[in-house]
């Protein structure tokens, strides 16, 4: 008892008033105050980066959906036809009709200018075989008016999209500057304007010198394979690994051992994977080449370790009292961990599972390395079972390969190819989020 | 359901139904529990009872083997349920957890049903034949819980959305729904207000007439009024066993003593 031995004046603290703040206090909530505005800050700074990344992607994605096209109605007779059909120079003839045609439509509008064959090749291509092949396939249409449409050459379609302009056109075997005036007064008429694309999402890669015919359906196939792929091996895989690891294993160094070098395998650069799915899967197993099967194995490998780290934090998260309940009324190590574990890790095991899907749909290194990046997809796989199979290319493969082609028409495809690639995304982090509310709503 | 209970017991003398001879439990190198020669009798209820850390947790759950769940545990020695070696090699620990049924300290119904979790031993060991079958077990398990009028309106109601004593009584329920000969119970009301107190211990004084019951207990007041029969542990040791009534007011060994009237523990 101390206290006796001190004197009252001691014993009793200077009384302090609660309405007056000390210097301590007013120093901790000036610090907390800071600390708030710090995340404010943080959070300001990513917003601000997020939006300026969606507003560059929308700004040069967006005029890939859009292609400039030219509406061309005409009759084609019997006569020409024929006649057209027993010249040497076949397409040839099909052109000059076309431009023939042309050049009375204008007419008709009462448009005077003047174009050569030259001129509408720049603008349009050449369409006579396109015109050709038609009229082969559909004989019966010869006599009778039909319309076509036909697809601007990337230059016309950058002076759509404000891309190329009059000020800074230079002259070439591509565009002439004259050609505007021609692509001005068929716009006027109505004959060329722009259309929605539909091509750029259901369409096949086309070759280098055609960006406005390159669409990105052929690789959305091949991602799609190759998401089934990994799916069906990494889910089973996957979440069964992380059970034994978790549930079943003995702890003891060697399951450490494995568990520490799952970790690191996460953090692997993915174009190892890509090299050892190279030198196993093609050079060895002797796979073809630039095939989703061998697309999904690799990227199986890559999320392997994704899916059974989260499986196994959230079947480590889920209440050991859950494990006893279920032992102590006589269920199985197995009935307890599927009757009751696995139900209640089913939000985290599904997020983790997508989350990996959704990386693994993003990869781009390791498919150059088995091929897939620089193939030319122009088509679709003819069954379900040679979608796995054929070479195909895939989505952030296609993108890659089009940023890479000179002609600036690509660089526009790019930008739009990731536009997809991330509403593909989006979505799949949706259904994430769904069928996490979904299964925990199930306590 | 007072004290004085404890002097008017009488003790039948009933059969052993569980009896340990020289049990030993170690956790890696730290010997939990030493030698414990202990017999439960068959009908009544034993209670354990000892400061925390002295290892009647881990004697009950060598009882039904929980303790084969924790890798770095090695229980030695012979424990019989009605002569039968429960340590035996050829004896399963799932077929004897449906005969030794527990109740654990923290209420752990599973997410799902009230009559889901009654009737997921009944259902996994196959105790029912039909639909009608099983709801009448679970409804006489839950009436033998004391918890049927409470829950009988809304049984595909999720368990965890009751209260504490309810949870616990449903507890209590689930494990007798597989017929357990023997129930062990590891501090259940240590969670529980005492109005939920005073119905599971009364639940414990019904359960009495069909099993043998286990309880291990913080509260010595709860042992008192619960067991006919009271074990002291301490340090690992069974210090004394015998009937409640003299345990509380004639114990042999001074710990005893020493640990009722409040001066170890």
């Amino acid at each position: 008892m101390t206290d006796a031995s001190m004197t009252p004046a001691e014993a009793k603290p200077k009384r302090s008033s609660l309405s007056v703040l000390d210097a301590r206090t007013r120093k901790r909530n000036a610090a907390e105050t800071r600390f708030r505005m710090y995340g404010v800050a943080a959070i300001a700074v990513g917003l601000l980066f997020l939006m300026f990344l969606f507003a560059s992607i929308l700004r040069s994605g967006i005029p890939a959906f859009t292609q400039t096209v030219m509406d061309i109605e005409f009759v084609l007779t019997q006569e020409p036809f024929e006649e057209a059909e027993s010249k040497m120079l076949k397409t040839g003839e099909y052109q000059k009709i076309f431009v023939n045609a042309l050049q009375s439509q204008l007419e008709e509008s009462g448009l005077e200018v003047a174009f050569d064959n030259k001129a509408i090749q720049r603008i349009v291509g050449k369409p006579g075989g396109t015109i050709r092949s038609y009229f082969l396939e559909n004989p019966d249409r010869v006599g009778t008016p039909v319309s076509f449409e036909l697809a601007a050459s990337s230059r016309v379609d950058g002076y759509f999209n404000g891309r190329v302009t009059r000020e800074n056109i230079v002259d070439s075997r591509f565009l002439m500057a004259s050609d505007l005036d021609l692509v001005d007064a068929l716009e006027e008429v109505g004959i060329i304007h722009s259309a929605f694309n539909w091509n750029f999402i259901t369409g096949t890669d086309s070759g280098v010198d055609n960006p406005g015919g390159a669409g990105l359906g052929a690789s959305v196939i091949g991602s799609f394979f190759m998401m089934l792929v990994v799916l069906f091996l990494s889910l089973p895989i996957g979440v069964a690994a992380s059970i034994y690891l978790e549930e079943f294993a003995p702890k003891n160094r060697w399951t450490d051992l494995i568990e520490v070098n799952i970790s690191n395998l996460a953090a692997v650069p993915s174009i190892v994977f890509g090299i050892l799915g190279l030198a196993v899967f093609i050079q060895f197993a002797g796979l073809p080449q630039s095939a989703p099967l061998v697309g999904g194995l690799v990227l199986t490998l890559m999320t392997l370790p994704t899916i059974i780290i989260s499986t196994c934090a959230s079947l480590a998260a889920v209440p050991p009292s859950i494990r006893d309940a279920a032992l102590g009324v006589g269920a199985s190590k197995m009935q307890s961990v599927f009757h009751h574990v696995l139900p209640l890790a089913m939000p985290g095991i599904l997020t983790g599972t997508i989350i990996g899907l959704a990386q693994a749909l993003g990869e781009t290194a390791p498919l150059l390395l088995i091929g897939m990046v620089g193939f030319v997809a122009r088509e679709y796989p003819e069954g379900f079972l040679s979608g796995f199979t054929d070479a195909n290319s895939a989505m952030p493969a296609q993108i890659y390969t089009w940023a890479s082609r000179a002609d600036p028409g690509f660089y526009e495809k790019a930008w739009g190819g990731i536009i997809i690639l991330l509403l593909f995304l989006i979505t799949m982090n949706a259904i994430a989020v769904i069928l996490r509310r979904r299964f925990e709503r199930r306590w | 359901m007072n004290d004085m209970r404890i002097v008017e017991r009488d003790v039948d003398t009933n059969e052993v139904k569980i009896a340990a001879r020289d049990v030993q439990v170690f956790y890696g190198d730290n010997h939990a529990i030493k030698d414990v020669s202990v017999d439960i009798d068959d009908k009544t209820v034993m209670a354990f009872i000892g400061p925390s850390g002295c290892g009647k947790s881990t004697f009950l759950r060598c009882i039904n083997r929980m303790n084969d769940t924790i890798d770095v545990c090695r229980v030695k020695g012979d424990i019989r349920i009605d002569t039968e070696d429960i340590y035996d090699p050829k004896v399963d620990p799932v077929q004897l957890r449906a005969k030794v049924g527990m109740v654990f300290q923290k209420p752990n119904p599973f997410p799902k049903s009230i009559y889901d979790n009654v009737a997921y031993g009944p259902r996994i060991h196959g105790l029912a034949r039909s639909k009608a079958d099983l709801d009448d077990i679970v409804e006489k398990s839950l009436r033998r819980g004391a918890i049927w009028d409470e829950v009988k309106d809304r049984l595909h109601a999720p368990g965890t959305g009751l209260s504490g004593g309810q949870q616990q009584r449903l507890c209590i329920a689930r494990a007798v729904a597989t017929e357990p000969e023997v129930l062990l119970m590891d501090e259940p009301c240590s969670a529980l207000d005492p109005i939920a107190t005073a119905q599971v211990e009364e639940l414990i004084d019904e359960l009495r007439k069909n099993y043998s019951v286990v309880i291990v207990t913080h509260s010595m007041q709860q042992a008192a009024r619960v067991s006919q029969k009271t074990a002291f542990f301490h340090l690992g040791n069974l210090v004394e066993y015998g009937e409640t009534g003299t345990i509380f007011t004639n114990p042999v060994d001074p710990r005893t003593e020493s640990y009722i009237t409040g001066r170890i523990g």
